[in-house]
């Protein structure tokens, strides 16, 4: 194939604006799968995917098309839709020239849009304005429109209006993806440089690497060194998704597909690096490459303790496919033996968390996220921690810094004061706001991105009635006045519930810990007083009531075997709690701390 | 060797029972009657029986006639000369008639009043024939008398007034019992709501202080007599010993082996008389001994425990455990929950019932 005929692009989209399903009318359209082959949204092939709606990993498949008497092949590179992937994302972008930007005709721009659109002008992306869904009863296109081209500088022309589920525009789309997009500009002749921009574990083939060949050509054999990491590896496989896999020959510039070199593990060959021969090294590697940095971090252990090493196993098996994910031992007086673990954002660690449950069956406590806090202590020294337990004393901490996020928070203009006051709440500090339109405003803060990972996406839902679609820029580290605040049950200091919090927040936020642990931890046998303390300050304290009746009052007629069932029962819900010294504590408990009312 | 006897036909049904009952047919209680004697006949194998008791539904809803068919099928049985023979009886039924045809055979009425308040007895489909009640006291010495409490807005005063009623006719005996919803019941289907458990307990301790200041001994935890006058059946229970269950959902415990008879009537009439069967391991044997042992308030036996099942009790790790955290007690001859513990005894109960003692 000729490389003037190949054209790569991406769809981009806010979530639910219907990508997959597009994506799934374009592979019917050219021919890739026929209509009974289409499992619904081909391309969200996990579970979990297709439950939330989004994409997780990346995938890219082949399609042939022909247009005025020319055969072309299209690849499409279809993308996560979510910020915490927004670093994937950036990378599959870079590996396309094009992109289709879908927004909803009923639901107009929102925070992803724009991410997504940043994203691709970034990358020097051709992009495609497409206005989908518009068969919806409440569908207004002419607002929409009138959005794409006052917010984006798209002209009235260049808009493709579709409907991914009665399959209108869908072939104008294509086309005019072959129009507009350019196509690759590599040189087959060069020496080889390859962007990895996805790669997944396979059991029998070990990893492989999603492809863009950028310049050169690649064959089964080559010996391939990864420019970043310098590691090298042997071709044993090479091919395109079409969407099933072809195995072929070579790939050449312009072309996507995915090699396979007998590689254990998924971070020997990291999202971004460049692929070069060993013996005929590029002399550049693709900008753009950095290793993906966990932002979010929490204790995940096992509700059962036994099923630690289960746990790592699961972790270990999440690993092969996720170079972001990180976790290493970690021991809670608490809690006893799990792992502390990284994150991109709460995305990921949510959809990490469940696939443990539900994958590997395994009953999870998570403890409350934690960020990345820069201490500078008196002597100088800097530390970086990603858990309260590491806090130094307070006498030798000089300062402490956290990191800060920049908001784009969407919303009608209606709900700017409540947007405004739970900013406020959460330590935000009020940058500006943009007007879209008249009716919808972009809001920026900046917050502490400590404050995003307790409750903001559903306090913000809450007080927007979900109308409010939010993103984030993360823009550095800035001092804080930060306290550590443990949390006391019975007089002894439970490890997993302390929280690091800003001074001016911490009788609040102490106060609504306590209330909420108390709603939680069912009575024992003895009184239990709950504290928030800073150092050996009591900010708050409440107590748990002695437990008062709990017996098989009646125990006549002999009917033993009832009974006993009575007593198992109440002994098996018994497992879902910890004993923390000689408080039963349920698992829910410590993530307390999430579940807080504020008032 | 002791037999417990099902009657499970009612003149009406209480809004908490959840005992194997229906209403009284009298072709069906015929018919009954003719498969609970082929039930014994097939499975009691003579032995001597030191206390007997014919509970229900409400055995003195039968007639005249079929209490006597009842009482010959009794007959039979092997009683020891000071057996302990109890029937569960309603106020109404205790017309002077059955009064002396049941102090022929028996010797123990366990009356069922629950509560003397108007309101609540209509509340719980129940009533009371307070005629009847006091020539029962007249007629037997050893009367047990059941007291609930706990009901829908009730009050520590409403409870004086019916402990004070009570005690007033001096039964040797009194069961009282915190009304519990359990599902399939009247009260369960029509969402009754309870007190809540601080006043459910302010009124068990209530009970206590009264009880024990009019001469009662608290002797399990929810049972209270007068000197001598103990429940002997059971106490065949809450010392894990051997019973018969005969009749529709009677529980037995004969050879190690727990059986339940099945509740379903038709089956019953066929003659299909057991559902389930479970042979016990040693550990749930010492299990059981637990959970049934420690509802009596002097709990267990440390010698009677040793001779049982040639281990002490306190080198059992569970026990130790919870001798140190004083959640149990003892003295010279006994290990018993600590009173304050008493009436949340499930906490301790549920540590006990998986415990491994070493054995088989």
């Amino acid at each position: 194939m000729k490389q003037e005929n190949i054209r790569n692009f991406s769809i981009i989209a806010h979530i639910d604006h219907g990508k997959s399903t597009i994506a799934d009318r374009i592979l019917e359209l050219t021919g890739a799968i026929t209509e009974r082959e289409m499992k619904d949204q081909l391309l969200d092939s996990m579970e979990l995917e297709r439950e939330r709606g989004i994409t997780i990993k990346l995938n890219a498949v082949q399609l042939k098309y022909n247009y005025k008497n020319n055969d072309y092949i299209m690849h499409l590179i279809d993308t996560p839709g979510h910020v915490d992937f927004s670093y994937e994302v950036s990378r599959s972008l870079a590996a396309c020239e094009g992109a289709v930007l879908v927004v909803d005709a009923a639901q107009g721009i929102e925070a992803q849009t724009l991410a997504n659109v940043y994203l691709a002008l970034e990358n020097d992306l051709t992009i495609i304005p497409v206005i989908n869904k518009i068969d919806l009863p409440n569908a207004d296109v002419p607002k929409v429109k009138q959005e794409l081209i006052s917010t984006l500088g798209f002209s009235e022309e260049e808009i493709i209006l579709t409907s991914a589920k009665t399959g209108e525009g869908i072939k104008e789309l294509i086309e005019t993806i072959i129009e507009k997009v350019p196509a690759p500009s590599g040189n087959p002749n060069d020496k080889l440089r390859a962007l990895v921009f996805d790669s997944f574990f396979d059991p029998y083939r070990g990893v492989v690497a999603l492809v863009r060949i950028v310049d050169g050509k690649i064959k089964v054999k080559d010996k391939i060194k990864l420019m970043a990491s310098g590691a090298t590896h042997d071709v044993t496989e090479l091919g395109i998704n079409s969407p099933k896999q072809q195995i072929k020959e070579y790939l050449t510039a312009g072309e996507v597909g995915y090699i396979c070199g007998s590689i254990k593990s998924i971070s020997d060959i990291k999202v971004g690096d460049t692929i070069t021969l060993e013996n005929n090294p590029a002399t550049e590697k693709l900008p753009g490459y950095k290793p993906m940095k966990p932002m979010v971090f929490c204790g995940l252990y096992p509700v059962e303790s036994n099923r630690y090493t289960d746990l790592r196993e699961a972790l270990e098996k999440l690993k092969l496919n996720d170079a972001a994910l990180e976790f290493i031992p970690e021991t809670s007086e608490a809690l006893g033996f799990g792992f502390r673990c990284g994150f991109l954002g709460l995305l990921h660690m949510e959809i990490i968390e469940e696939r443990i449950e539900r994958e590997f069956n395994i009953d999870l406590i998570a403890t409350s996220p934690s960020v990345i806090y820069k201490i500078t202590k008196t002597d100088g020294e800097i530390i970086n921690i990603d858990s309260p337990s590491k806090m130094p004393d307070r006498q030798k901490i000089k300062l402490i810094e956290e990191p800060y996020i920049r908001t784009n928070i969407y919303v009608p203009s209606e709900y700017i004061g409540q947007i405004m006051e739970l900013c406020q709440n959460k330590r935000g500090t009020y940058i500006n706001m943009e007007y879209i339109t008249a009716e919808r405003v972009n809001i920026h803060y900046e917050i502490p991105l400590s404050e995003i990972v307790y409750d903001f996406f559903d306090k913000l839902k809450g007080v927007t009635r979900g109308y409010a679609s939010f993103d984030y820029d993360l823009i550095g580290y800035k001092p804080s006045d930060l306290v550590k605040m443990d949390i006391l049950l019975n007089g002894k200091s439970i490890d997993a519930l302390s929280l690091i919090v800003h001074k001016d927040f911490a009788y609040k936020r102490g106060k609504a810990i306590v209330e909420s642990l108390r709603k939680l931890i069912p009575r024992q046998l003895f009184e239990v007083p709950i504290q928030a303390v800073i150092g050996s300050k009591v900010i708050s304290r409440t107590d748990i009531k002695a437990l008062r009746k709990n017996v098989l009052a009646k125990c006549y007629g002999g009917d033993i075997t009832r009974k006993r069932k009575l007593l198992e029962k109440q002994k098996e819900g018994k497992k879902r709690m910890k004993m923390v010294g000689n408080v039963e504590v349920p698992s829910e408990a410590f993530l307390a701390v999430l579940s807080m009312e504020e008032e | 060797m002791s037999i417990y006897i099902h009657i499970p036909f009612c003149t009406q049904i209480c809004s908490y029972c959840d005992f194997p009952k229906v209403l009284k047919n009298e072709k069906l209680i015929d018919k009954y009657l003719i498969s609970l004697e082929k039930e014994i006949q097939e499975k009691y194998k003579n032995e001597v029986v030191s206390t007997l008791y014919i509970g229900g539904g409400t055995p003195t809803s039968l007639s005249l006639k079929q209490l006597t068919t009842l009482f010959k099928i009794i007959e039979k049985i092997n009683l020891s000369k000071d057996a302990e023979v109890t029937i569960e009886a309603n106020t109404e039924d205790l017309t002077i008639e059955k009064l002396k045809l049941l102090k022929k055979y028996v010797n123990r009425l366990s009356i069922g009043i629950q509560t003397f308040n108007a309101t609540r007895l209509k509340e719980l489909n129940r009533k009371i024939n307070i005629n009847n009640l006091k020539n029962a006291f007249k007629h037997f010495d050893n009367i047990n008398i059941d007291l609930m409490y706990g009901f829908k807005s009730q009050t520590i005063l409403d409870l004086k007034e019916d402990l004070e009623k009570i005690i007033k006719l001096k039964p040797a005996h009194i069961s009282t019992y915190s009304l519990i919803i359990e599902p399939n019941t009247l009260f369960y289907i029509n969402k009754y709501n309870k007190i809540d458990e601080d006043l459910d307990r302010k009124m068990y301790d209530h009970i206590i202080k009264v009880l024990k200041q009019n001469g009662y001994n608290h002797y399990e935890i929810s049972n209270f007599a007068k000197e001598k006058f103990e429940s002997r059946h059971n106490l065949v229970y809450w010392n894990n010993e051997n019973y018969y269950g005969f009749g529709l959902g009677a529980s037995g415990y004969l050879k190690n082996t727990r059986y339940e008879n099945t509740r379903s009537l038709t089956n019953y009439l066929n003659g299909k008389y057991i559902m389930n069967k479970h042979k016990l391991t040693q550990n749930e044997t010492i299990q059981n001994e637990f959970m049934l042992g420690f509802r009596k308030v002097n709990g267990i036996n440390k010698i009677e425990f040793k001779e049982k099942y040639n281990i002490n009790i306190d080198d059992i790790k569970e026990i130790k455990e919870l001798l140190k955290l004083n959640l149990l007690l003892e003295n010279q001859t006994n290990i018993y929950i600590n009173p304050n513990y008493l009436y949340t005894s499930n906490e301790i109960l549920i540590r006990l019932i998986d415990l491994d003692a070493g054995l088989c």
